[in-house]
């Protein structure tokens, strides 16, 4: 039993890491229609950035992270501008464009930082707390915390804040929206950076409890895309379940089948996904002829 | 007199055949101008492109997002090398073995595809090459990370194919039949259902496809191609490891599939050899040559996003424009035999409902349809007219009710099966297959094979054949009947708007029905095309086809409906001869509100009014 909640614990940290992968595909796909399989690479560039600003510039971690966050913002919109033509559009191009441009981002960081992995140190010195035989690290405690606090925030902006409703609004059709006087290509972009935001302290939080290299994106950004689909693609509540879920069937998966937990945990996934395709939160749709 | 090229299967065949010539002698020559290092590069060119030419079919033509592909490559290659090495099988029995299996995980990796399209799929597929890699990175038969060694050359009739120089020539080979097998099936029956399923898998559906099945034909042919690569990779290198099936090896697979052209076969072969020689121009540059790699793929995207293949299409559309007309429609197209007056009804549909969640958008319609009339179902907006079209077509599982057609129940059948059984359809909103030519759209209506028909493709190709030449006289001739001739090569979007409309009827009535479904047939006619309508409804009666029609024009209805069903908010008000059912108070309130009741003009029998509303 101890094992058990031992297990769970770890499988929901990695979990809170997922479910704000997730959320950043999740946002940008409701938003402008685009699946950005560059997601896991723009994660890969904020955790390198922000583990920068807190090995080399010796910045305390609590700074870095939102250093990192902002700079990773701009590059998200960089990318945005370039791939505005594919929104909305073709799945086929929209997927191998966005691996594209995963792939320069991951040249570019082998080229700033070396393909090289570095390891990143704790940045809690806190004892791990125990509550009934259960430890529970004190970094664990700190990214669920951050993790809820950034979906709390992403919550209230979206639903308290004009700029957030404009937003909802674009999700819902772009072409009303415009024709309300929002505009669309802005709002855009500002998803796409909240976006590159999300993924950046996704990054930055999975950077002490992994290694960073250039490829830590590409399994990462496969796991958090599986969990946007398993809560159902474009619903918020849905990201967090879906990250909980494949962090905890992960953290399970490990446990009993040590090497296989890859095999194990797709192979779940694709069950899951056949049993229902729309996720727990998706919406159901009518095929209207 | 023809505006289009022509884009027919011989079409441009011999200065095409010309073309291949002329590429199969240098390809037959390459090796004469290698050395050693570049001739393992072109053995490994022609293996990707072998396995693009799979992409291309499961991805480009029948619009499957499969994303393990590699996986497919790797069960081959690792079943050619367990069952060689560990069991101790002759190569080529292995081989046969190891495509045996790459097929299963053809199926495996399909069945999501009968649940989830499109980005799920995607995400699911590469999710199980993920979970593939997992697999042989850690099972002991596989050899874990240090991989497989000792796989033996495969014998050939004494030829030395541990020379790369001879393996070559074995892959050229391999490649060119995948290469012509996948042509044949691209422009025959089983491919043309599978590009209409790509554009349109509802309207596939609905002439005739059966979805499922075919989703798994596309898979089984994507492991084909992909366990051939693999049982070829093993023989050629004779060593095999995890790292060659990664997922990035997936997206480069991919981005040789896009940049190429993934709706041709052709340009999948360009888009693998191409990049299989850039990469390793570059391979002493690596995160160069990735930022270069990663830059050109978004800009094909984003600036040629029909792959290199489709530029030059892309140039030369831009300059034409359509300069034919349409013909008059020859009444003659339409063989059949007349109406054969049968006393029962064709049609019955009886307490049908059918409701989405909380609404009741059919709350107990019957409705009965006689052989040989042309029956009016008319409404208000929102009075499930469609949706009675979408129940007796089978695209919705009716919750309650039945539907009987020539004495066969067929509620909740599917679409294929109920387009088989005699009954076609047209949309309200257009849903043609936009990528394919009007023949094409009219050959995949006109094709009535089940799908275990498709056995042919490998015990009997010349059956399947001399099947397609049988459709397409057919199809030319029905094309002709609808005055569509000079169009036949277009693609419908080229196309106006009342063309398009024709289009779609034709389609239909490539199916030969008995009873054909026409919803709103006259929406954005101009006047002179609602009267070539009629004309052409009452000609299609005329050959013995029934006809149900939707029509918000009551012009149109009043003059060529013999019989007239009325429905409100799902259920029928009304039903009788038009002049009766525009008199009936009922009708007159659902259109116009109580108020307006007293006093109004009722609507009398006439031609189509031009300047009708709809």
């Amino acid at each position: 039993m101890q094992s058990f909640f031992q297990t769970l614990v770890s499988g929901l940290s990695f979990g809170a890491v997922y479910a704000l992968v997730a959320l950043g595909f999740s946002l940008v796909y409701r938003t402008m229609g685009l699946v950005n399989f560059a997601h896991g690479a723009v994660l890969m560039i904020g955790a390198y950035v922000a583990s920068t600003f807190y090995l080399s510039a010796r910045l305390p971690f609590a700074v870095a992270v939102p250093a990192a966050i902002a700079v990773t913002g701009v590059v998200g919109l960089v990318i945005e501008r370039v791939l505005r033509p594919l929104e909305n559009k073709d799945f086929d191009l929209m997927l191998i464009g966005t691996i594209g441009a995963g792939t320069v981002l991951e040249a570019a960081a082998i080229l700033i930082w070396t393909s090289a992995g570095r390891g990143v140190p704790s940045p809690v010195s806190v004892a791990p707390l125990i509550v009934g035989g259960v430890r529970i690290g004190g970094y664990n405690l700190v990214v669920i915390g951050i993790a809820a606090a950034a979906v709390g925030a992403l919550a209230l902006f979206l639903q308290r804040t004009k700029r957030g409703a404009a937003m909802q609004a674009v999700a819902m059709d772009h072409e009303a929206a415009t024709a309300v006087g929002i505009h669309v290509g802005r709002s855009n972009a500002l998803a796409f950076a909240i976006g590159a935001g999300l993924a950046a302290l996704a990054g930055s939080l999975a950077a002490p409890m992994l290694y960073v290299s250039p490829t830590m994106g590409d399994s990462l950004g496969i796991q958090g895309f599986a969990a946007a689909i398993l809560g159902g693609f474009g619903s918020i509540p849905g990201a967090i379940v879906g990250g909980l879920g494949i962090g905890v069937i992960g953290s399970f998966a490990a446990q009993w089948f040590q090497g296989y937990s890859d095999l194990v945990t797709f192979v779940v996934f694709t069950v899951l996904v056949m049993i229902r395709p729309t996720g727990v939160f998706g919406e159901r749709t009518v095929n209207r002829a | 007199m023809t505006a289009f090229p022509a884009r027919g299967v011989l079409s441009g065949f011999r200065p095409r055949l010309a073309g291949l010539a002329v590429l199969a002698v240098l390809a037959w020559l390459l090796p004469y101008r290698l050395n050693v290092y570049w001739i393992s590069v072109a053995d490994t060119a022609l293996l990707f492109a072998l396995l693009a030419v799979g992409m291309g079919l499961v991805m480009g033509t029948a619009g499957q997002v499969n994303l393990a592909q590699i996986a497919f490559f790797g069960v081959g290659a690792y079943a050619t090398g367990i069952l060689t090495t560990h069991d101790g099988l002759g190569f080529w029995t292995a081989a046969a073995a190891a495509l045996g299996f790459a097929v299963a995980a053809g199926l495996v990796a399909g069945l999501p595809a009968l649940r989830v399209q499109s980005h799920y799929l995607g995400i699911v597929t590469l999710g199980l090459a993920v979970a593939f890699v997992d697999w042989i990175t850690n099972a002991p038969v596989t050899g874990g990370d240090s991989g497989l060694s000792g796989i033996p050359t495969p014998p050939l009739f004494g030829i030395d194919l541990s020379s790369q120089y001879l393996y070559y020539y074995l892959e050229l080979v391999v490649l060119a039949a995948g290469l012509l097998f996948g042509y044949f099936v691209v422009r025959t029956p089983l491919g043309r259902r599978m590009r209409a399923m790509r554009d349109d898998s509802l309207a596939a559906g609905a002439a005739g496809a059966e979805i499922g099945v075919l989703r798994m034909m596309a898979f089984v042919l994507a492991g084909v191609y992909g366990g051939a690569a693999g049982v070829l990779y093993a023989g050629q290198i004779h060593y095999i490891a995890p790292e060659t099936f990664s997922v990035a090896d997936m997206f480069l697979l991919l981005a040789m599939v896009i940049i190429g052209g993934r709706q041709s076969l052709a340009g999948c072969v360009i888009g693998a050899v191409g990049l299989t020689v850039v990469q390793q121009e570059l391979v002493n540059l690596a995160a160069y040559a990735q930022l270069g790699y990663g830059l050109v793929v978004v800009a094909v995207v984003v600036f040629a996003p029909s792959g290199l293949v489709g530029l030059p299409a892309r140039l030369r559309r831009r300059r034409t424009r359509v300069v034919a007309a349409l013909e008059p429609f020859a009444p003659s197209a339409l063989s059949g035999t007349p109406a054969s007056v049968t006393s029962g009804a064709l049609l019955e549909v009886s307490d049908l409902v059918m409701r989405f969640r909380g609404l009741t958008a059919l709350g107990g319609v019957s409705v009965d349809v006689r052989a040989g009339e042309i029956l009016g179902v008319v409404g208000p907006n929102g009075s499930g007219k469609t949706t009675l079209f979408n129940v007796i077509s089978g695209l919705y599982r009716p919750s309650g009710g039945s539907v009987r057609f020539a004495d066969r129940n067929i509620s909740g059948a599917r679409p294929y099966r109920i387009s088989q059984l005699g009954i076609a359809r047209t949309f309200q909103h257009l849903r043609l297959f936009r990528n394919l030519t009007v023949l094409d759209n009219v050959l995949v209506s006109m094709d009535r094979t089940r799908s275990w028909w498709s056995w042919r493709y490998v015990c009997w190709p010349w059956g399947v054949w001399r099947y397609d030449r049988s459709l397409r006289e057919r199809a030319d001739a029905l094309v002709r009947g609808f005055g569509l001739a000079s169009f036949a090569s277009a693609l419908p979007g080229e196309l106006p708007y009342g063309i398009q409309r024709r289009l779609e009827i034709a389609r239909a009535m490539a199916s030969s029905p008995s009873l054909l479904l026409l919803d709103e047939p006259a929406a954005g006619l101009n006047g002179d095309e609602q009267r070539q309508l009629a004309e052409i409804v009452r000609a299609i009666r005329d050959s013995g086809v029934t006809v149900v029609l939707i029509e918000h024009n009551m012009g149109l209805v009043m003059s060529l409906c013999e019989r007239v069903v009325v429905l409100d908010s799902g259920v029928v008000i009304a039903s009788g001869a038009p002049g009766e059912v525009a008199r009936d108070p009922a009708v007159l309130e659902a259109y116009l509100g109580k108020s307006a009741l007293p006093g109004l003009p009722t609507p009398q029998p006439s031609e189509p009014a031009p300047t009708e509303a709809t």
